[in-house]
This record gives C-alpha cells, structure tokens and sequence, in this order.
C-alpha cells in the first residue's frame, strides 16, 4: 500500500505508566503553543501598530505644542498601561481562550492531566508576554519621541504599570471568556468598559477590585502628584502605599484565575460543543 | 443477539449502567446514554456502532473525562473518570472526528507541545516522535505546516497527539468520517498495528463497511441503549452482513 508504515514492534514501546504531569512544563507548552501562533503576519502587524501608536499621538501632540514631563507622564500613562494593554489583551487574551473552547484544539488538550488549567495559565502567560512586549516597544518609541528629562526612571516606573496593568487586565479578562466564550470578545469589552472604566472612577468601595484604581494610585504615589492633586481629584486615587497597591492587584489575579479555573474544570464539554 | 456487551475480566476501558441525561430548553429531561455497560481488553479494538444521536460521542467523552455521567462509572487503568480523572487522562488517548490540528503548526511541534503538556521531558519526547514517526508514517511531512496536509495526514497527526503520551488505552469517535477511502484505509490498518501492540481501542463509527472485519467485537447502541452486542461472527453468524445486523438489532429495539 502507498506509504505504508513501517510496523513498530511492541517492545518498542515504553511500558512505563505515562509519567505525572509536570505543572510548569505543561503551562510552559501552552505558552510556547499559544506564542507560536500569535507569530502571523496579521498579529505582528497588528503589534507593529499598536507599538506605534503612542509613539504617534506624542508625536503630533507635541508638535502642535510643547509639553512639560508631567503632562508627558500623564500622556504616556492614558496610551500605554490604560489604552494598549487594554486592547492587546482583548485580541490575545479573550479571543484565544474562546477561540479553544469553541474550536477543535480545545477538547485535545482538556483530556491532558491539567489541560485546562494549563491552558488558561499558559494562554495567560502568552497574553502578558505579547501585550507586554508590544507595550514595552511602545513605551521606548514613545520616549524617544517625548525626550522627557530623568527617563531611566520613567522608563522603570512604567514598565512595572505595564506589567501589573498586563497581569491584572488579562486575569480580568479571562472570567469572561471561559463563562461567555462564545460572546467572549463583547463580554470583556463590556467588562473593561463598566469594571475598569466605570466602576473604577467610581469613588465607592467597588473600585477596589479594579485594576485601574491600583494603577493610578501607583502613578500618583510614584511621580509624588498627591500633595499637587485638586482635593475632589484624590477621590479616583488610593491612600495605601506602593506595596500595598502591588499586594492588592496580586491577590486580585490570584481569585480571578482561581475562580476561572474552578470554572473551567466544571465545564462539560457536550457532542454540540464542538460542532 | 445478546443486548448486553460482554464485561471481561481485565479490561482497560470499563464502563458500567452508565447514564447521562442533558436538559433541553424546554426542560425536558432527554436521556442520551441510558444503562450502557461494556468493556475493551488489552490488544482488542471494540467497534461502537449508532446512527447520528444515538448517544456513541456522548459515551465517548464520559470516557474521555469531557463529560461527567448522570450515574454510572468509566473507568480506564482502573481510574475512574469521576474521582480520578487525572489517572484517565494519563492513560487515555483522544482523537475526536474534528482534528482541531493548528494550520501553521508542523506535526513536529504539535506533538512536542502535547508531549511537554503530558510534563515528558525532552529526550521522552524525542524517543516517543521517533516511534511515532515511525508507527504513524509521518516522516515525509513531520516539518510541513499541517495547513498544507490531507485531512489523512492531519488525523494521523491527531493519532500522534493521542498517543504521545503512549495511552495502553485509545477512544476514537468517528475518526474517518472527514477522509477518504485512501485516508480510511490508512487509519485503519495503523490501528491493527496498535492493537497488535497491545493497545485496547474503543472505536465509534456509523461506516460499518470499514470496520466489519477490523473490529474484535461491535456494540450497536441506539437512542441510547444497547441494542446488540458481540463478535461479528455472533451477530452475523456464518453469512450476512454486519449492515444487515445492525439494522435487525435497531428494528429490534432497547430491551424493556
């Protein structure tokens, strides 16, 4: 028969049981996975585009008129960590967890010990790793154009809000995709738009499990704005200190996966599933 | 023709008065699997045989850990798929009829993502593609984007992704069902080399022409219920066509 196989002997085969699934390597495979296929042209594009974007609105703002370094602070601050980690996260975060519950891939890698926590902790990894790589590009072009004094230290302070504003954000939006996955992309729009942009101005206890109160709270405390704040502004910022800040995003990652992934392991999977 | 498949005494895949109900919109209770009892032995290949809805997938993914039964247990390895489901995992490979194998990926890193999420490490999973290459027949594409293969070549990929981990126990639902006579073929005869192996397969089909003299035994489920099962020979005897039987046994009906 056209090729034919060559018949493998049975003592070929490892008798050994199937060896413990090994967690790390397991979520260190989905992020490799999910990676590798965020390397299209169109992705890249799409990061090219997001990576420039600040850079151009800098650009054309100052242009237009010269700003100090706190308004290009502030500038840098509304286009990086609060704009493009936002939107890089709705495009690899929600779409690709949907994308697997909804598409063949999904159903092989849930009948693996720890498929499905490894696949949401790996799509994870993968979303903060491009969305933070494209911010971080973002962030040096931006800077290059703004040519703001002391940017060592700009550049340190904003590349920790990227990474909570990346780690935070995408921990958010997995809750969406693996509860709504077939409406995962609206879902997490929606939950930007009412938890990080409603509910975190809103001066009440709600704006606590935001991200984005977390966010500015740093920004104020690092950049020393809150003795210059107008009084009704240090309604939007927290009076807890840089680490207490950090603790409180930490843990609210840790119950928003916690929670997904609870989710997620209860998730059935009927025949119309994959259909 | 006996109604009830024959339970063994060592058997990999075990599953016993399995039920699974699913609501319907309007709130019905519809039940998809109802008692269904059967089990697979090392080195045999079991055919599941059903018209579409008959309740063969749904059996499958209770199997497979996708779903959990109503009542009743599935076993694999003696794990059982409600209280262990991680020992199932480790002993079960899954090829489902969609191969959901990524475009852009080659079969190479495919399977050596789905060896590192099964925690091998990499000289394991180097061995396990050298015999997979070798079993499967994948040598000629093994580099070559999967978006550039024959659905044939793509479900043998999907083989390799489920039996990267080297399952003694294999489920496959509808596995030809997108691939031609060729492709079928070529399945098919991969499978006799597993089961010569020592591998136990599960196998559902609605191409019974296929499987008629493939399979050791057959269990003909309909609406949900074991209609028939056993040896070709049992349920044909010496002339006729497994066709002919399994039409007999649906006419036939459920056992009240």
């Amino acid at each position: 028969m056209k090729d034919s196989p060559q018949i493998a002997d049975a003592h070929d085969l490892p008798q050994s049981r199937p060896p413990q699934g090994n967690w790390f390597a397991a979520i260190r495979a989905v992020t490799g996975f999910q990676l590798n296929r965020l390397m299209t042209r169109p992705r890249l594009a799409m990061g090219l585009v997001g990576a420039l974007f600040p850079a151009a609105v800098m650009f054309a703002v100052i242009r237009t008129a010269p700003i100090n370094r706190d308004m290009t602070v502030a500038m840098i601050y509304v286009l990086i960590p609060e704009a493009l980690c936002v939107l890089g996260l709705l495009v690899t975060m929600c779409p690709v967890v949907a994308d697997e519950l909804e598409r063949g891939t999904w159903i092989h890698v849930t009948v693996r010990p720890g498929g499905r926590q490894s696949l949401l902790l790996g799509t994870f990894a993968a979303a903060v790793i491009w969305t933070g790589g494209v911010s971080l590009v973002a962030l040096m072009l931006t800077l290059l154009i703004s040519q703001p004094t002391q940017p060592i230290g700009l550049v340190v302070m904003f590349t920790v809000l990227i990474g909570i504003s990346c780690v935070g954000r995408a921990a958010l939006f997995a809750l969406p995709a693996v509860i709504l996955p077939k409406r995962a992309l609206i879902a997490s729009v929606g939950v930007a738009l009412v938890v990080e942009y409603f509910a975190g101005l809103l001066p009440a206890v709600v704006n606590q499990v935001t991200v984005s109160l977390r966010l500015r709270s740093l920004l104020v405390e690092w950049m020393e704005w809150r003795n210059d704040l107008p009084i009704e502004m240090t309604l939007f910022v927290d009076d807890y200190s840089a680490p207490v800040q950090i603790l409180a995003v930490c843990i609210l990652v840790f119950i928003l996966l916690t929670t997904a992934g609870f989710i997620l392991n209860r998730r059935q999977f009927p025949p119309s599933v994959e259909n | 023709m006996k109604k009830t498949a024959e339970i063994l005494d060592d058997p990999v895949i075990q599953i016993e008065n399995l039920v699974k109900e699913y609501k319907s919109s309007d709130g019905t209770i519809i039940r998809a699997v109802n008692n269904v009892s059967m089990s697979v032995a090392p080195g045999e290949i079991v055919g599941l045989l059903g018209a579409n809805g008959a309740g063969k997938t749904t059996t499958l993914r209770i199997i497979a850990t996708l779903l959990q039964p109503t009542s009743g247990h599935a076993q694999v390895c003696n794990h059982d798929s409600i209280t262990d489901p991680v020992g199932v995992r480790q002993s079960l490979g899954y090829v489902s009829a969609t191969t959901g194998v990524p475009d852009r990926l080659t079969a190479r890193e495919l399977l050596t993502s789905f060896g590192r999420l099964h925690g091998l490490e990499e000289d394991a999973i180097k061995d396990r593609l050298d015999w997979l290459i070798t079993t499967l027949s994948l040598r000629d594409y093994i580099d070559r984007p999967a978006g550039r293969l024959s659905s044939g070549q793509r479900q043998r990929i999907s083989l390799g992704r489920a039996l990267v981990h080297n399952p003694p126990a294999l489920v496959l639902d509808e596995p030809t069902n997108a691939l031609d006579v060729v492709g079928s073929r070529d399945l098919l005869d991969t499978l006799d080399r597993l089961r010569e192996s020592g591998h136990a397969i599960l196998l559902s089909t609605h191409r019974l022409h296929e499987i008629e003299h493939r399979c050791d035994r057959f269990v003909i489920i309909d609406k949900g219920h074991i209609v028939a099962a056993g040896t070709r020979h049992a349920l044909v005897g010496d002339s006729g066509e497994l066709e002919d039987a399994f039409f007999h046994a649906i006419e036939q009906g459920a056992p009240t």
